[in-house]
């Protein structure tokens, strides 16, 4: 990990209720694991001894000073998993991994933990792989769980079909149609928009296919720019004050032509997006539109 | 801008929410917590948005995609409003024929939950067993709200107690009040909530003051607190801006475990949100009231849900315990006075403030209020159960739960986690309180209830928490990290059929030992389990000992599986041995090879005609 990034990292969490727990976290979602050469970083850019990091790196589950695989099984071990047979779970991922808990295979997929308590204790036992929960879960099942996170979880193209479709989004201030039928993206009309980042301002294409993070721009923005977005036909803002619920950065509202609303995260590399049909319309506007109200 | 200038900024919002509200709207409401989403109800979710878009019915019909509501094992779950219908374990076919229905205004009778005895259809979520006898003070909250929208929280009058409770602006009063509730606090010790922020509130250092939202729910088979954080999190924070106002503390932190990812989603969004309205933050609704709340997300440490380690742990250091005194509420977090709550302790504030002290005095016997518990493990309906203090334990596990999930019979419960201990059957009658249960050698603890069958091994079970409690042992006391890896290896032989009647008088030497020498809770508790289990399952140790008999069934060592005359040569369990110790034609009766197998009952769990016995 390049020095310049843990200074990144150090600076953003400067001054935090407890820095130092964020500032591992960043650093481990960033390569997998905490490398040596990061904590002495880390201790050099906060004053905080060595000793102290790595008590905190090693008294702390969630961190390790061991590179992780690609893929992350987690079998949970709390009680309600426990007395519906969990333990039989880590012997079969154990036997068809080769590896026991805490350990990592030779080719660097597949990283087997266990958890004290994921929280779904009615539904177990539990199995978390890469951020996917399996419930109920049964040692014949094991090698399929295996097999489809190695794959990555691909879906067939059928299943993708039955999961996306495209979006007809509107501006929520003046109405006009915001798909643009003369450039498609995915095959489909993609959402034309203005987005501005300091002072630099050009049109972003993003597909209209829910779920899809496909997207086009005439400026190239790096990923971590927030963006103003603004409709082309009648320039207002986009941008509201509600938060995105991925990166907490502020989303972009637009409306569909029925009722409800599309939010969009104005954060570049973020793209996480989010339907809303709970008839409050287009929340960040309507809040907006009722506290100028009252 | 969104911020609210003023207090009558709020109520005029809150009232014109209200009345723009239009509660007889057709809702389809989707709980996608943790467990809806491990269950499928993203799948559902995009189904219903993509039916609702694609045929232009955003008028018709309204999604609100919500937390738990406490069913989990019937999830993906569907309930439609106004009626309250409720569907369970819906497909996305089943989906689009609720909303077909909901057309016509009708129900789709086939999918709704049948009642096994009398045939008939339950249509209400109120009609069903499972929450007719539950009274959902806190977790009815839940469905009523969409936990990334704050205008749902405020639409159900949320933040109006504390607005109240600002513009009169008098500390003394409040804590007057939630000492009339009675409330005393749900992470298990119970102490009474109104004299803790009385101490706080008097101790006056002019350098600031920490109040803590502890939400490192660890204790496992727990999970009410999750339910909350995902599905209600304002409630939360209005809790802690009105201990704020009594007790005059100016910062606050919400610490909230790793595992637990949708709750720090949904804690940062509302944190957010609430700072964007002017409910948190700098000048309170321009009243001049400062307080804001950071999120801190642990890192795995079980032993961080004591309040000193916890403290610890928010200060970026290992979460070593300390001793006490000085309390907290003298010395906490970088030596400032600290109050430690727990996540149902200050979901319950707003509530006491909204319908007031003596109406929520009202519920329960012995204690007042309600208590939610996470009734699972052996039982046939799994999920999230609130009632009122002073209900019998056997209502909570018949009545609701509907008993015993297998053919055999329910043995015990234990509650408390880690440092609690099992209910034997014949004392199901006893009422839940915090002096009920420790009478006879359980504690409330935050609200786990592990129900347990005729096929649990309680020496297994006393294994499993001493191991647990081993691994999890800071190790900054001898007594504890020491003791609890003895007491587990005592265990292990017994369990392996090694153990001996010294065994048993050794582990009762250590229990005492452990209480009365460790220094914080989780060494002081850690034996719990296994007095409890003495107390009440002797005759099961002495089984293991002099017989060497594991009569659940479940001790490997101990066991021995065979294959028996209901066996009809389906080759499931000859395919699932992973030892390959089965042997057999098909629709012969297959024979297990004793000498290869490893006693994993993978066959057990695969044959679906009861063939396997286990010795």
């Amino acid at each position: 990990m390049n020095p310049e990034h843990i200074e990144k990292i150090v600076q953003r969490h400067r001054g935090e209720q407890g820095a130092l727990f964020a500032i591992l976290e960043d650093i481990q979602n960033h390569c997998h694991y905490l490398p040596e050469d990061a904590l002495r970083k880390v201790s050099q850019l906060t004053g905080e001894s060595l000793v102290d990091i790595f008590g905190v790196a090693t008294f702390y589950k969630a961190f390790s000073l061991k590179p992780r695989g690609n893929h992350h099984v987690s079998v949970c071990l709390g009680t309600a998993c426990h007395v519906r047979s969990a333990p039989g779970l880590v012997d079969e991922f154990t036997q068809q991994l080769g590896i026991t808990p805490g350990e990592t295979t030779g080719d660097g997929e597949f990283t087997l933990e266990t958890v004290n308590c994921l929280g779904a204790c009615a539904l177990g036992p539990i199995v978390l792989v890469d951020g996917r929960y399996f419930s109920n879960v049964k040692r014949p099942d094991v090698k399929k769980i295996i097999s489809r996170a190695g794959a990555g979880f691909r879906e067939s193209t059928a299943e993708r079909a039955g999961s996306s479709f495209p979006l007809e989004v509107v501006c929520p201030h003046c109405r006009s149609a915001l798909l643009d039928t003369q450039n498609l993206i995915e095959d489909h009309p993609a959402i034309s928009l203005m987005a501005s980042s300091k002072g630099t301002s050009g049109w972003v294409r993003l597909s209209s296919l829910f779920g899809s993070r496909c997207h086009e721009s005439e400026h190239a923005f790096a990923d971590d720019t927030q963006l103003s977005y603004s409709c082309p036909t009648c320039g207002r803002i986009l941008t509201t004050a509600t938060p995105c619920i991925e990166c907490g950065f502020p989303v972009g509202s637009l409306a569909f032509s029925g009722g409800g609303s599309l939010h969009i995260c104005s954060l570049w590399g973020c793209r996480s997006h989010r339907i809303s049909l709970n008839g409050l319309g287009s929340p960040g506007v309507a809040h907006e539109e009722i506290v100028t109200r009252v | 801008m969104c911020r609210l200038n003023s207090i009558e900024n709020f109520t005029a919002l809150q009232e014109r929410l209200i009345a723009e509200s239009h509660p007889d709207t057709p809702t389809i409401v989707i709980p996608a917590g943790t467990c809806g989403q491990a269950s499928g109800a993203l799948n559902l979710v995009l189904t219903a948005q993509h039916e609702i878009l694609s045929r232009g019915l955003q008028n018709r019909i309204r999604l609100r995609v919500t937390g738990c509501h406490g069913f989990c094992e019937m999830e993906p779950s569907v309930l439609v409003e106004p009626k309250g219908t409720f569907y369970p374990k819906v497909d996305p076919a089943g989906m689009r024929r609720i909303i077909d229905a909901l057309l016509r205004n009708d129900v789709v009778q086939d999918l709704l939950m049948a009642d096994g005895s009398s045939g008939r259809n339950y249509e209400n979520l109120g009609d069903l067993p499972f929450f007719r006898y539950q009274n959902r003070l806190l977790l009815s909250q839940n469905e009523k709200i969409d936990p990334l929208e704050i205008t749902d929280y405020v639409k159900l009058g949320g933040y109006a107690a504390f607005v109240r409770l600002l513009e009169h602006n008098a500390p003394g009063e409040i804590i007057d009040e939630l000492k009339q509730s009675g409330l005393r606090g749900r992470g298990g010790a119970g102490f009474s909530t109104g004299m803790k922020w009385d101490f706080l509130a008097r101790e006056k250092n002019g350098k600031g003051k920490y109040l803590v939202c502890n939400a490192d729910e660890g204790d496992p088979g727990a999970y009410m607190d999750r339910s909350i954080l995902e599905g209600n999190p304002h409630s939360i924070i209005e809790g802690m801006l009105i201990g704020a106002l009594a007790t005059g503390a100016d910062k606050g932190i919400l610490y909230v475990r790793t595992e637990y990812p949708l709750a720090i989603k949904h804690l940062g969004t509302a944190l957010t949100q609430a700072r964007k309205f002017g409910l948190l933050g700098t000048n309170i609704l321009n009243t001049g009231i400062s307080f804001d709340i950071s999120l801190i997300k642990g890192a795995g440490a079980f032993v961080c849900g004591e309040e000193t380690a916890l403290m610890r742990s928010i200060e970026g250091r290992m979460g070593e315990p300390r001793q006490r005194p000085p309390f907290p509420v003298q010395k906490g977090i970088s030596s400032l006075p600290t109050l430690i709550n727990n996540v149902e302790t200050w979901a319950n504030i707003p509530v006491i403030f909204r319908i007031g002290a003596r109406e929520y005095a009202s519920t329960g016997t012995g204690d007042t209020g309600t208590k939610i518990f996470s009734l699972v493990g052996k039982i046939k309906h799994t999920g999230l159960v609130e009632v009122p203090m002073g209900t019998p334990v056997r209502e909570l596990i018949y009545t609701i739960g509907g008993g015993p999930s297998g053919k055999v019979g329910i043995k015990a419960v234990q509650t408390g986690g880690p440092s609690g201990g099992c209910i034997p059957a014949e004392l199901f009658d006893i009422p839940i309180s915090y002096e009920g249960l420790s009478r006879v050698g359980s504690i409330m603890g935050s609200g786990g209830m592990i129900v347990m069958d005729e096929n649990t091994c309680m020496i297994d079970v006393a294994r499993y928490f001493m191991k647990f409690l081993m691994d999890e042992s800071c190790g900054a006391c001898y007594v504890c990290r020491k003791g609890t890896q003895r007491m587990f290896e005592l265990l292990d032989d017994i369990a392996a059929g090694k153990g001996s009647l010294e065994h048993l008088d050794l582990l009762e030497e250590l229990s005492l030992t452990l209480k009365d020498a460790s220094m914080c809770g989780l060494g002081q508790t850690a034996p719990n389990p296994v007095l409890s289990t003495l107390r009440y399952f002797r005759n099961e140790y002495l089984e293991h000992i002099e017989h060497k008999r594991c009569p659940a069934g479940v001790c490997k060592e101990l066991i021995s599986f065979s294959i028996n005359e209901l066996c009809t040569g389906c080759m499931a369990c000859v395919k699932a041995c992973p030892e390959g110790a089965i042997t057999g034609e098909k629709k012969q009766r297959h024979s297990i090879d004793q000498d290869l197998c490893t006693r994993c009952g993978a066959c057990r769990s695969v044959c679906r005609f009861d063939a396997v016995d286990v010795q």
